[in-house]
């Protein structure tokens, strides 16, 4: 107890509530949007689902994709920070405690993001009451719950005044499987049901496990940056181009396991599958799809092919492209496989609401609610992220740091 | 009074039952049932129930259906007894019947270029392996008598994962509160309530009184035949027999127990 002993609790709360003019209006829109999502949940909690733009067709939707991608965008942190530390590296440590927070934050975002997508929300405890070992969503449930321990048990040991230097190991050989099964579990809700064969495919997991990896780098490199550019904390300049050829490699599997995707498919021409490929390739879902492709893998392909990428401001601009390919990826799989019902005879599936009808057609339009609601989860992103950050990460000028 | 037993609405009863309990004195002498007094309500009552009776069973019985799409004439009537029977809210169906085609109302070419119209009738395929009930979290959706896929309202979270697990896109959730076409409650069973999901039954409580479900009754083509699966004698097994037919997606191993009988001979339009 050498360092600074006893100054650490009120420290905290002084990092975070000393913020200046531009910190406390920081604090004040992420407040608007965490309302703004606190008050569309309750009206929708009120009003039933009936005030999204879901019906039976399309029963996922907005929340489903969210879920996906804060689940994948939690992979980052954690996996730099335990692979560094089960190869021994030293090269990611100026960003352990950052990488640690921005996974920990997108993996209890994600646990949150999922509650307004039940019809029911005051009934999900019955999920841990009541399990039924064979949905792959109980599954995920605990796997989620271990995730988020590990990276609350990871916080903790990073900020401990003296860390004990061989728990980040063990706890490396627990997170690293976790991050994996983490982003398995949660494709393994889709993957497995015979009834989409858009999701029954063997790569699901895999493909999850990528995006995930090269989502999570992204967004690592994003909240880098703005932390960098607002605050004293000074990362040293390599960890930026390090973290982008990460990224960059593991944007060339994910790239590479929807080009095996795709060429099975089409080699194969199993019609159910075709199908659904066709839609997302060709026909309604094109033009997301081919943004995906375009801004999301061929542009940051095309940054790191040249000088570009040595310089930082398009290793960070390939980052924000990569994360937005990664969610049109994950709205592409949601919406293909529900486009698509596998009986798709005349009339279709009932809408669901007076006066709906017959959806032959499916269209999904989020509503203003669910928007709201997104807001809310991405204003609890940030503000979780800017807490730890100023709690955990910034340089603390009253300790004489 | 009088005047309804010349009517002789009770003798509709025996005519109407005739199919399940065929009786050799019924042919030659008047029943004896025109003698008592009986309400021409329960008059309607009694013979609907007689032709509503499910009959002889196995010990164990295994809730089935065939449809005979050479029967079905596309009416839509089994659709509407089964919103009437079970409540259900505006804008949903648990039984809907599907046109072999693109449109509801369009013919397709069949071959040398004769109209023809065909209909799938569709409602829960009542599945052996049903996959909505393995990947419901709460066991809400569970195999309950009969072999049937039933749902427990009060464990419903609403998470909809079976309705993306159902490869039959039978199930139907409630987005808001249930709003309905007449101002009373029209059904024989509990309303369902917002936020779960729900689907047919095969009207498991008329089963538990010894009828057949809804839909199987009020059709006026006679095209659904309901049984038990697992009695060789039976009608249900007899028949699938000797048609053959097929089930729905059976590729999915869902293993159905609704079957379909093709029709034995091409109707053109």
């Amino acid at each position: 107890m050498s360092v600074t002993p006893g100054v650490r609790p009120l420290d905290v709360r002084h990092a975070i509530t000393d913020v200046g003019r531009r910190g406390r209006l920081w604090y004040l829109v992420l407040g608007a949007g965490l309302g703004i999502g606190v008050v569309a949940f309750g009206y929708q909690w009120w009003n039933g689902l009936g005030v999204t733009g879901l019906s039976n067709t399309i029963s996922w939707g907005m929340y489903i994709i969210t879920f996906m991608f804060l689940v994948g965008v939690s992979a980052g942190g954690l996996i730099v920070v335990a692979g560094s530390e089960l190869v021994g590296s030293r090269r990611f440590e100026p960003l352990t405690k950052l990488a640690v927070i921005v996974s920990g934050t997108a993996i209890a975002a994600a646990a949150l993001s999922i509650l307004p997508d039940l019809g029911r929300p005051q009934l999900a405890w019955k999920m841990l009451w009541q399990p039924h070992w064979t949905s792959p969503l109980i599954w995920d449930v605990l796997v989620i719950t271990l995730y988020l321990s590990i990276a609350v048990i990871d916080l903790w040991i990073l900020t401990r005044p003296e860390p004990r230097p061989g728990a980040m190991r063990t706890l490396a050989f627990i997170a690293l499987p976790a991050a994996v099964l983490v982003h398995s579990v949660t494709a393994w809700i889709f993957g497995l049901l015979v009834a989409r064969p858009f999701w029954n495919t063997a790569l699901l997991a895999p493909m999850f496990v990528s995006s995930a990896l090269v989502s999570g780098t992204a967004l690592l490199i994003l909240v880098a940056e703005v932390v960098d550019r607002t605050s004293d904390w000074d990362p040293p300049d390599r960890v930026f181009p390090d973290l982008g050829k990460l990224m960059i490699w593991f944007l060339g599997v994910d790239a590479f396991l929807l080009f095996a995707e795709i060429l099975t498919t089409y080699a194969s021409r199993v019609p159910d599958h075709v199908k659904q490929l066709n839609v997302l390739l060709l026909g309604r879902l094109a033009p997301v799809f081919w943004v995906e492709v375009i801004l999301g893998v061929v542009v940051p392909f095309a940054i790191y092919a040249s000088r570009l990428r040595q310089q930082r401001r398009w290793v960070v601009i390939a980052a924000a492209l990569a994360l937005l390919g990664v969610f049109f990826k994950r709205i592409n799989i949601v919406m293909t496989s529900m486009f698509l019902p596998l009986v798709g005879l005349a009339p279709g599936i009932p809408g669901g609401r007076p006066g709906q009808g017959f959806r032959p057609d499916p269209i999904y339009v989020p509503t203003a609610i669910e928007w709201g609601i997104l807001i809310g989860v991405a204003s609890f992103v940030a503000l979780l992220i800017t807490l730890g950050v100023r709690a955990f990460v910034i340089p603390r000028r009253s300790a004489g740091g | 009074m009088l005047e309804v037993r010349d009517l002789d609405l009770a003798h509709v009863g025996v005519v109407l039952a005739e199919t399940d309990t065929p009786t050799a004195s019924a042919v030659d002498e008047p029943p004896a049932v025109t003698s008592e007094k009986v309400s021409p309500v329960q008059a309607l009552s009694d013979a609907s129930r007689a032709y509503g009776e499910i009959g002889e069973t196995s010990s164990e019985p295994r809730w089935g259906m065939a449809v005979d799409t050479e029967r079905c004439i596309g009416c839509w009537s089994c659709a509407v007894i089964c919103k009437s029977e079970n409540d259900i809210p505006l804008g949903m169906w648990w039984n809907r019947i599907l046109t072999d085609g693109d449109e509801l109302d369009t013919p397709r070419v069949g071959e040398f270029g004769g109209l023809e119209l065909d209909w799938v009738p569709l409602a829960c395929q009542h599945c052996d392996d049903p996959p909505c009930m393995k990947v419901c979290p709460t066991s809400a959706t569970y195999v309950g008598e009969g072999g049937l896929v039933e749902v427990h309202q009060e464990d419903c979270i609403g998470c909809r994962y079976c309705m993306a697990a159902c490869p039959y896109g039978v199930r139907v959730f409630n987005w808001g509160e249930p709003d309905h076409a007449l101002p009373f409650d029209h059904g024989m069973v509990e309303p369902r309530p917002i936020g779960s999901v729900e689907k047919c039954t095969m009207c498991v409580h008329r089963l538990r009184e010894g009828q057949v479900p809804s839909c199987v009754w009020s059709c006026p083509a006679q095209a659904r035949i309901f049984g038990d699966l697992n009695d060789p004698e039976g009608e249900l097994v007899r028949t699938i027999e000797a048609r053959g037919g097929h089930r729905l997606l059976e590729d999915k191993g869902t293993e159905p127990k609704v079957h379909y009988l093709e029709p034995r001979r091409r109707r053109p339009l």
